[in-house]
């Protein structure tokens, strides 16, 4: 038997969490309640995060960095126009979330928290170099988000802590682009790559998806990428960096190679979809 | 428009028109009934406990705890349902696992609660002892020396044909006929290849389901979702033991089939529970329960060899199939029998031959699936058609034209085709795709055409001529979504020469519909339509014997008039239906019903023809033929195909529905594409990885293009009503043939394993690359 | 028996009070305690759409919903949207271009579809393949259902 709690501030929310043994915070539904009709998850408590004031929304901050409250739902932020140049690619990865009607219902924070090494935040946020906002027992913190994913299905987030939003560097001129190879529209990626590229062609930031179990970048490989775009071989030589640090698994959106394989094709291919976009 | 109102009058002339579906108004409003939205007072709710384990003998039951958990009313087990088995071609199958479990999945007990919450948290405080057996995973371990044994008692079982089972083999078939072995040497090009398809789920959106109560006497009423409320009767009682005039079987509206709702699912366990019970008890399976429990398209494995001249002349085929069965029989031995009749294509083979072994497995029961065993075969024997082609450089529709079966021609082992649209097909599909793209670039086509069989099997039909004179058609035939009430009552309908509107559907009730085999091979249109129209026949005699006393003349004098009137030739004064019908009831002769039902009795083989062994058919049916184009793209970098226009030509006799023709065809393609690029039920070991719609993918609407063009040919069958043939399941047959034609042609590669997933065709292409 | 709370929520433009377990969805809250029927457990998963109904405009799943959290909110139904006259033209491009087979997939169709069309008036058929897309149906390949949206979105507009 389940019992629900609707917390009013964040304060609430985690003393809640902390007050009962196997509660479980749920933000959007859309993955908890899925677990739960299919009986893969059972807690006493659930507090749920819709009635907190100011947890949903995306704000301009006066320093120009852009916060995601954890509740804003994939549709608000898939139309959101704040998040242009390099920040586009949050945008339209939050574009690609399943369907129209899901993006109604499931939240960043959320989908984060769970961190399904396939979904299509992780690689978009890494991209942006997100920060996250983790508030719990011992007060509010922040980690980045290339050191929030530990392990398949572990996450940075300590026992009664939540997500409360993501920060992101201010947007700067850049071309930025996701692209993710999955079986149908909507379904989650088989793998997946977010890219950023400064105007100038001298910044670049590339994060892979669902090879492994957390985004994987490399910022010293992007260093060296960096002026040699048009360079087929460093291009390759990138790819190769990124796929050794590759971990991916065999399941049924495809092979542990196929992932592989996928790893420098996908990084030429959107490589090409940005210069096409920015001719 | 007001939604209240009935669908428009069509008056004279029903056939060819495509009326909207007369189930079409409840279904937008939201008020169509299906077997979830039943309540029936007091009425509880089951679910069931399914095997973990793949092979294990059921030592005992511990029913205690959940017993007294909170709402439970009844329990069944294997003890519950005594010896009685059921199965469409081999009995061999019980109500629920008794004895020994034979797959991850299969029901092992099932609870009556009040809510299905409770129900589903009794099932979970059942404990039942298991041995655990050496699980058969795939066909050739079945077939080993000492392998373990899923049918101990197989050669007991009751097998309605010739079957040959031993061991873990349920079932064989060989058909041949000239000398194959002997045509090799006369070919000037062979092509063969091995070829593998895999698990296809059918997706219906909606999850099975039944319904059960047991009236004070003892007697069942049973709903549940079905494509013959006939085999549910007939399965639940041989399962049950029951006499069938215990049972009534009754339908709701049904969320489609595809062959997963012909055969048994959990009806008789719900009728089981109700029983035990002495409620009502509902049971709707999840998503995750259909695919388990239920049924799947068989995975075949194919090795087949094709030999021509080199003018393309065909010569020779050699087809062999290993068919992993599942669990039960079930449909399988049909489905096998079926793909080796069909293996051939619509070709003239002077020398064919053609063997299949089906082999049981420790996997849940493959089955009935739209296509019934011709895509699998289809996906390799249309491959290599187009391999001779490109050997002896023909033009693909070329080499087909040349080969294909003509009117008056045989089949292979012997049935006859009185009607062949196929010539017709290839040159709508050829005229259309032969234009170029849109932005002028070269596609990347490829083509395949396909035969199916519609008939088989006992049908019947009963047209009442109500006292105003308008009709109630009673067939028994489940209308599952594809429109056959409709079609059913535009045959009627036309018959009578009577506005459509004015013709009502019975809903199927084995108590009160004349016999109807099922709603399957693409069977209900052309068998149900001719008894139909036969009894819709018997009425206009009936009326005009009426009328000739009314009107004072002889029969052979009068002609039936538009509307619902019968006059004399050349004369203005005439007799309504209604006034007819009126006399009839209350005076003289008693109220008109017409009835018909018939078999389809033409013999499948020919034994100076062929040689046949195991077929399952003895009589079967008459032939539609289509043929697909399909024109792709491939993902640079994923390897993903997807299809940018497809062209879809069936000849389906006359279309009594056009619209619901071109819907067919719409539908039939994007599951064949569907199953033909990603879907695939994996195993894992033997517990199935993707019982889900999270991981078992199916075609979204971005998923398929927009472009799918259809054509309807029209070259109607003597036998049909109005000429109509088959048309459910023809526009799926063709798909896996012509994308895998189509795959070759864009990336150089040939695919002889199905799906066609990205990763398959990416290391396709760098393969061809390399070469 | 579980421990039962009160709800009370707009349901097709009438107050409801409801009481249902509080992990209850709203798929379960409209099914087996107010009989409304016309949203559908296809999956339970939230892939399907069969189950699609709209709160306060928006389409959602309701199978993903939990009723408690719709405390207050507007939830709308086809049942709810007979005089609709988005939802009417829809119905009724609906059933003259065939996008009616089985019809388990419809009710959620429809609300999907009805939700653009008060969005986008003129959509073109890819967007309504791209607003329609987590809405599954198995028997018509989609075609003649983007014909029906696209045939209603031309006459609302006249």
């Amino acid at each position: 038997m389940t019992e629900l709690l609707f917390p009013t501030t964040v304060e609430e929310a985690v003393a809640l969490l902390a007050a009962h043994e196997d509660a479980r915070p749920i933000a959007g539904g859309a993955t908890l309640v899925a677990m739960r009709n299919a009986g893969l998850v059972e807690s006493t408590h659930l507090v749920s995060l819709d009635r907190i004031a100011g947890l949903a929304g995306i704000v301009r901050l006066e320093d120009g960095r852009i916060r995601i409250g954890a509740m804003t739902k994939h549709a608000e932020t898939a139309s959101c126009e704040m998040l242009s140049g390099s920040l586009e690619v949050l945008r339209k990865a939050a574009g690609m979330i399943a369907n129209r009607v899901v993006r109604n219902m499931g939240t960043m924070g959320g989908s984060v928290a769970n961190a399904d090494p396939a979904a299509d935040y992780l690689p978009a946020l890494a991209c942006c170099d997100a920060v996250l906002t983790i508030a719990g027992p011992g007060g509010t913190r922040e980690v980045s988000i290339l050191d929030y994913v530990e392990d398949w299905y572990e996450t940075a987030l300590g026992e009664g802590e939540i997500i409360t939003a993501f920060t992101l560097p201010a947007p700067y001129a850049a071309a930025s682009s996701y692209r993710k190879i999955a079986r149908v529209s909507g379904d989650f990626a088989t793998a997946s790559c977010a890219m950023a590229l400064e105007a100038d062609g001298q910044g670049v930031r590339v994060a892979i998806g669902a090879c492994g179990p957390g985004p994987i970048r490399d910022p010293e490989a992007e260093a060296a990428l960096c002026g040699h775009l048009g360079d087929p071989e460093a291009v390759a030589t990138f790819a190769k960096a990124l796929a050794d640090q590759a971990d991916p698994v065999d399941d049924v959106r495809g092979s542990a190679e196929y992932r592989l394989q996928l790893i420098p094709r996908l990084i030429s291919g959107v490589l090409n979809d940005i210069s096409k976009e920015t001719v | 428009m007001s939604l209240d109102q009935p669908n428009p009058s069509f008056t004279g002339g029903a056939v060819g028109k495509s009326v909207p579906k007369v189930d079409s108004l409840e279904k937008v409003q939201g008020r169509a009934e299906y077997i979830a939205d039943l309540y029936r007072p007091g009425m509880l709710h089951g679910a069931i406990l399914a095997s973990p384990y793949p092979h294990a003998r059921i030592l005992g039951y511990d029913l205690t705890e959940a017993l007294a958990a909170p709402g439970v009313v009844a329990i069944i087990t294997g003890d519950d349902v005594g010896e009685g088995r059921m199965g469409a071609f081999i009995k061999d199958e019980h109500a629920i696992a008794k004895g020994k479990v034979l797959y991850v999945g299969e029901p092992v007990a099932a609870v009556a609660a009040r809510t299905e919450t409770e129900a589903r948290a009794a099932c979970r405080l059942i404990r039942v002892d298991y041995e655990e057996l050496p699980a058969i995973l795939s066909p050739e371990e079945g077939l080993e020396e000492g392998a373990a044994i899923l049918h101990e008692k197989l050669a007991d079982y009751i097998k309605v044909f010739d079957a040959g089972s031993e061991g873990n083999l349920c079932s064989r078939t060989e058909l041949s006929e000239g000398n194959v072995d002997g045509a090799w040497a006369g070919c000037d090009v062979i092509v063969e290849g091995e070829y593998t398809t895999q698990p296809q789920a059918h997706v219906s959106m909606e999850p099975c389901g039944a319904l059960a109560e047991v009236d004070a006497n003892g007697r069942v009423t049973l709903w549940s979702a079905n494509q013959s409320v006939f085999r549910v009767q007939a399965n639940v009682c041989e399962s049950l033991s029951l006499p069938m005039s215990k049972l009534r079987s009754l339908t709701p509206r049904v969320g489609a089939g595809f062959g997963n709702k012909m055969e048994p699912h959990i009806q008789p366990i719900t009728v089981a529970l109700a029983m035990k019970a002495q409620r009502p008890v509902k049971l709707i399976l999840t998503r995750e329960e259909d695919f388990e429990m239920v049924r799947a398209r068989h995975p075949f494995k194919v090795r087949m060899k094709t030999g021509a001249k080199k003018d393309g002349t065909l010569v020779a085929r050699h087809c062999e199939v290993l068919v992993d069965c599942g669990a039960f029989a079930d449909d399988s031995p049909g489905v096998m029998g079926y793909a080796l009749l069909m293996c051939g294509g619509p070709y003239r083979f002077p020398h064919m031959k053609a063997e299949g072994r089906l082999v049981y497995t420790n996997k849940l029961r493959f089955g009935a699936f739209r296509g019934f065993g011709n895509p699998q075969v289809l996906f390799a024997g249309e491959q290599q058609i187009d391999q001779i082609a490109e050997r002896i450089g023909m033009d693909p529709f070329a080499i087909r034209r040349k080969n294909m079966v003509r009117e008056g021609d045989r089949w292979f082992v012997g049935p006859e085709i009185a009607s062949n649209g196929l010539a017709g097909c290839l040159d709508a599909v050829e005229q259309a795709a032969k234009l170029p793209r849109a932005d002028g670039s070269a596609r990347n086509f490829g083509l395949a055409v396909t035969a199916h069989i519609s008939g088989l099997l006992g049908t019947g039909a009963i047209v009442k001529m109500l006292e105003d004179g308008t009709i109630s058609l009673n067939t028994g035939a489940t209308d599952i979504g594809q429109g056959s009430d409709t079609v059913l009552a535009q045959i009627c309908a036309e018959e009578l020469k009577l506005p459509f509107d004015q013709v009502a559907v019975a809903s199927p009730d084995t108590d009160g519909s004349p016999y109807n085999w099922g709603t399957t091979a693409s069977r209900v249109t052309y068998t149900t339509g001719r008894a139909v129209k036969a009894a819709a026949k018997k009425v206009v005699d009936q009326a005009m014997e009426q009328a000739a006393e009314m009107l004072d003349c002889d029969v052979d004098e009068l002609e039936l008039r538009e509307g619902g009137r019968i006059g004399k030739v050349g004369s203005n004064s005439d007799v309504t239906f209604a006034q007819i019908s009126g006399r009839a009831h209350w005076a003289v002769g008693g109220p008109l019903v017409g009835s018909e039902t018939l078999v389809f009795d033409q013999p499948t083989h020919d034994p100076k023809r062929a040689i046949a062994l195991g077929l399952p058919f003895p009589r079967i049916g008459v032939f539609s033929f289509a043929a697909l184009g399909v024109d792709v793209d491939i993902d640079e970098v994923s390897g993903q195909v997807s299809v940018r226009e497809a062209w879809s030509a069936a000849d389906v006799g006359r279309a009594i529905n056009p619209k619901l023709v071109e819907v067919q065809l719409h539908g039939g393609f994007v599951q064949g594409l569907g199953y033909s690029l990603f879907e695939e039920m994996v195993w894992d070991g033997p517990r199935l990885a993707n019982p889900s719609l999270m991981d078992y993918k199916v075609p979204t609407m971005r998923d398929v293009p927009d472009a799918i063009h259809t054509y309807i040919i029209e070259d109607p069958d003597p036998t049909g009503p109005f000429g109509a043939k088959g048309a459910g399941e023809i526009g799926l047959n063709a798909a896996p043939g012509a994308l895998a034609n189509a795959v070759a042609q864009a990336t150089g590669f040939r695919h002889n394993h199905l799906p066609l997933t990205g990763e398959r065709v990416l290391n396709g292409m760098l393969a061809a690359e390399k070469t | 028996m579980a421990k039962k709370m009160l709800h009370s929520l707009t349901l097709n433009g009438e107050e409801v009070e409801v009481a249902s377990a509080p992990e209850a969805t709203l798929l379960e809250t409209l099914r087996e305690d107010l009989r409304v029927l016309s949203s559908k457990r296809g999956c339970n998963q939230g892939v399907c759409g069969a189950c699609t109904v709209i709160i306060d405009g928006k389409p959602v799943r309701s199978c993903l919903t939990l009723t408690a959290r719709c405390e207050g909110h507007d939830v709308r139904t086809v049942e709810g949207l007979s005089d609709d006259r988005i939802l009417n033209a829809l119905q009724k491009h609906m059933v003259e271009a065939g996008g009616v087979q089985c019809g388990f997939c419809t009710g959620g169709m429809l609300m999907s579809a009805r939700n653009l069309l008060a969005e986008v008036p003129r959509p073109s058929r890819d967007a309504v393949k791209s607003a329609l897309s987590g809405n599954i149906c198995r028997c018509t390949g989609y075609r003649t259902i983007v014909d029906a949206v696209c045939g209603a979105a031309e006459e609302l507009a006249q």
